[in-house]
């Protein structure tokens, strides 16, 4: 397993990027790994984009900055765009397809659909577990951190809806391969 | 009436400091006293107060006079260390302020603002001797205008806070203080007792003071530096609130008594302080 | 032990929780709110005092009144309120007041960009105020759960040397999120290494002694000790004075009381790879450091003799670690070189150094090791740094 695992989350303002960068930041302080996050936003004059930054690891992390992001959580083209070259080979991409309709063909790492808004409506009829979705497909990929956690995180922080929080995480987790 | 008995000066000053080391014929001797013999009327020993002060005349010339604790701040800071001081220092304490007039009305002002909005307990005596003095006279925001100073070589034309319709303590009003009252010297014991009434009020209290400067607006406003005709020329130009006439620039007496009508500062933060204490586990 | 996930802020609150701060003044600022915010909210539960001052100037005045009171007290702003501190903080140093001031760098001059790290005020944190004759103490973590230790370590040496401290973050640190460990008691605080100071009241007369001695209880008013404190040259007494006399003796107690004791202070720094012989040495302080400790580790591992130079303790500055004859490459988050001037000065006389700037985002490794390349085989940095003195 790697030492050190970075992922990006990005995406426009509201989506919950930063939300979603907490929720594995918490996870992995519970797994008692090392954890930094950093946000930027300031929207519109920064390139009209949203990021998290994780990095974690068991060793003590020195830089926060993910230049080459194991995980990149793409959550609109924009973010894609901007952040797609920075994945490495061996990296992957989870995008939502419903905002990043063109994908890029030339790149060597993975990149996966996670058609997490359109399970979110079609079937629970409720957006806001889009994120939900993403962590659980993530979770089938990240081995870093448990799944059970991650989950146990992601309620613990979204008190709300846990009924349907746990069946979004599975269909999301289920739905990438 | 400008010395100090030396009863009252035993009792309150320190030695090393008396006499002050104002000119001669300064009337600021005279203000002190009067705050002094308003001390002495309360019962205050040394221990109850502690003394704060600007820079300037009115200020390093009433610094580390007071026998007890004294501090002074960089221009225009007293009030936001008073504040400071306010909170931190047990409430039986008196904490009062001997200051001056471009200290507190110019560059200090959002800083004594606040301590009024806040109603921190202290009592401010602006010692005004109508400018910057201790800079060599220039006008300030009291100086009665058309004054000609260093500064105003034509006389002082704009406008100042006083005069003209305008009057510090209604700014001072506005922002939240409980206590205001103006007075010279020469009104003797009614200034004393008004001088008591703003020490004893739980909260912002601040007496203007106007007094002449022999050296610096004497000799250059009004060609003499004799203090019998500058006091004269103060004098002609006050008078008893509600007698105004239309040559009065200083209307004296209490302008505003809301002693005890507001909360005060640092009692409100401590005991919001208890009650969140009690209600929040930390 | 607690963790947390949580940010700078958070830890720098704590951190002066447990350091017994119960007084904080402040002024909202980007991206050092959020340490008041968090003030505001635990002080009360812990029996302290918060209070939003009109400006950074007053906050810092209103600090020295509740120092002056008996408090542990301190303020947290950004370079644009770091400078309004100029007249308190000169205050402070002169009347020897104890107190803590957190400073989290960004992008100047001026309001400059909010929301991105810089290091703009390096030598500000060594001349804060006017008027020269003193020397100041700054300390510049680089992590959150630094940023912790080092407000603990402030609180400390201002009660010691009587003096107004700076801790030195940036907005990365301030901002970012980290996995923070807080002590939940004494031993866990012993462990951790965090050291506390506890406040005393002088008895006067001599409040301002002629020597260089530390550990003297600060000056508090309303103990009628006769205690007086003003911004005028104090005899010993605090008696304001005009004789150059009294001067001269007051300045050498504010100058040396620090610099006879450094050892106190400036043992703090972290060192990488450097008992292992390096060519280049690499000199940061605050979140670059993260970055260049991580570059460095690389360039170890593909043969290249590299060693990193972390300062954490940033005045008075630590000459004592520059003996080595080396080429140094002295990285900042700014494009003017601060440090590097520093690091000129107190090298070798026959070490070349070398600077890398940037601004508003830190450098990256390709930055980096570009650099170490150029500079192991004798060639001149192209990319960034002097290269813009062709301005
Ligand atoms: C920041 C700052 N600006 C200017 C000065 C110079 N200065 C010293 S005393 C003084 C005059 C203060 O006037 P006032 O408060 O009316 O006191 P006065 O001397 O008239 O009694 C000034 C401007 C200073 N010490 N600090
Ligand atoms: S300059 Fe004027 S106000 Fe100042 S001490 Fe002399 S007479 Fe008094």
């Amino acid at each position: 397993m790697k030492e050190r695992v970075e992922l990006v989350a990005s995406g426009f303002g509201g989506q919950g990027v930063v939300r979603l960068g907490q929720i594995l930041g918490q996870a992995a302080v519970k797994q008692g790994l090392h954890v930094t996050m950093l946000k930027s936003h300031g929207t519109e004059m920064r390139g009209g984009y949203v990021r998290s930054q994780v990095v974690m690891s068991p060793k003590l992390i020195d830089s926060p900055i993910c230049e080459s992001p194991d995980y990149f959580i793409a959550l609109s083209l924009a973010a894609y765009k901007r952040f797609r070259d920075t994945v490495p080979p061996s990296g992957v991409i989870l995008y939502d397809p419903a905002f990043v309709d063109a994908l890029d063909a030339g790149l060597a790492c993975r990149q996966l659909a996670v058609p997490a808004k359109q399970l979110s409506v079609e079937r629970f009829n409720r957006p806001i577990l889009a994120n939900t979705i993403i962590l659980g497909a993530l979770s089938r990929h990240l081995a870093l951190l448990d799944k059970e956690l991650l989950l146990e995180s992601l309620l613990a922080i979204i008190p709300k809806f846990q009924a349907e929080n746990r069946q979004a995480f599975q269909a999301g987790y289920d739905c990438v391969h | 009436m400008d010395r100090l008995s030396s009863e009252l000066a035993a009792t309150y000053l320190r030695p090393r400091k008396t006499p002050s080391t104002a000119c001669s014929g300064c009337g600021l001797g005279a203000n002190h006293k009067i705050i002094l013999q308003a001390v002495s009327e309360l019962g205050l020993q040394v221990s109850d107060v502690v003394w704060g002060t600007s820079i300037g005349c009115a200020g390093r010339q009433t610094f580390a006079t007071w026998k007890g604790d004294g501090f002074a701040g960089t221009h225009g800071r007293v009030y936001a260390i008073a504040r400071g001081l306010r909170l931190a220092l047990p409430a039986e304490i008196k904490l009062i302020l001997t200051v001056g007039d471009g200290d507190a009305f110019g560059i200090g002002l959002n800083h004594l603002l606040h301590a009024a909005r806040c109603n921190a307990d202290m009592t401010v005596i602006v010692n005004d001797n109508l400018g910057y003095q201790s800079t060599g006279g220039q006008f300030g925001w009291t100086t009665p205008a058309g004054s000609r100073t260093d500064s105003s070589p034509y006389g002082m034309f704009e406008p100042g806070f006083m005069g003209g319709g305008l009057d510090i303590m209604n700014i001072l009003k506005g922002a939240g203080a409980t206590f205001l009252a103006r007075h010279i010297a020469r009104d003797g014991q009614a200034a004393v007792e008004n001088m008591k009434r703003a020490i004893l009020n739980r909260g912002f209290s601040l007496v203007h003071m106007p007094y002449p400067c022999p050296t610096n607006f004497g000799s250059t406003n009004l060609g003499t530096r004799t203090p019998v005709t500058i006091y004269r020329w103060i004098v002609e130009r006050s008078a008893p609130l509600g007698q105004e006439t239309a040559d009065t620039l200083w209307a004296t007496g209490v302008y505003l008594d809301a002693s005890n009508s507001r909360p005060e500062f640092s009692e409100q933060v401590r005991e919001k302080g208890q009650q969140i204490r009690r209600t929040q586990a930390a | 032990m607690k963790r947390f996930l949580e940010t700078g802020n958070f830890a720098v609150t704590e951190g002066a929780i447990l350091a017994g701060c119960r007084f904080f003044a402040g002024y909202p600022i980007t991206p050092a709110t959020e340490i008041a915010e968090s003030m505001s909210r635990r002080l009360p539960q812990v029996g302290g005092i918060y209070v939003q001052a009109e400006d950074e100037c007053a906050a810092m005045h209103l600090c020295i009144g509740g120092a002056l009171g008996g408090y542990k007290a301190m303020t947290a702003t950004s370079g644009p309120g770091y400078i309004l501190y100029a007249d308190p903080y000169g205050w402070a140093i002169g009347c020897e007041t104890p107190l803590v001031i957190l400073n989290s760098g960004r992008v100047g001059p001026v309001s400059g960009i909010t929301g991105a790290p810089g290091q703009g005020e390096f030598y500000l944190t060594r001349y804060p105020t006017q008027g020269g004759n003193f020397e100041t103490i700054c300390l510049a973590p680089n992590s959150a759960q630094e940023a912790m230790a080092m407000t603990v370590e402030a609180f400390y040496l201002s009660e010691r040397f009587r003096t107004p401290v700076t801790v030195l973050a940036d907005q990365l640190i301030t901002d970012g999120f980290e996995d923070i460990s807080v002590p939940g008691n004494e031993g866990e605080m012993k462990e951790m290494g965090f050291r506390i100071w506890p406040r005393q009241i002088h008895p006067g007369p001599l409040f301002y002694p002629a020597t260089d001695e530390i550990d003297i209880p600060p000056v508090q008013l309303g103990h009628n000790t006769g205690a007086l404190c003003s911004d005028w040259t104090p005899t010993e007494e605090g008696y304001d004075t005009e004789e150059v006399e009294n001067h001269h003796r007051h300045a050498f107690r504010l100058i040396y009381k620090i610099r006879n004791h450094r050892d106190l202070i400036s043992h703090r720094c972290q060192k990488s790879f450097l008992d292992d012989d390096p060519e280049l040495i690499v000199v940061s302080f605050g979140t670059p450091s993260r970055v260049v400790n991580t570059a460095v580790a690389k360039a170890r591992g593909r043969g290249q003799r590299i060693g990193s130079l972390r300062l954490i303790n940033l005045w008075p500055f630590p000459d004592e670690l520059f003996t080595r004859k080396a080429i140094y490459l002295v990285v900042e988050l700014n494009w003017d070189g601060q440090l590097v001037r520093e690091v000129q000065r107190a090298a070798p006389k026959d070490s070349a150094v070398h600077f890398l700037g940037t601004c508003g985002d830190l450098p990256t490794q390709a930055d980096l090791e570009e650099s170490f390349n150029k500079l192991l085989a004798n060639q001149p940095l192209t990319r960034k740094g002097w290269t813009l003195e062709a301005w």
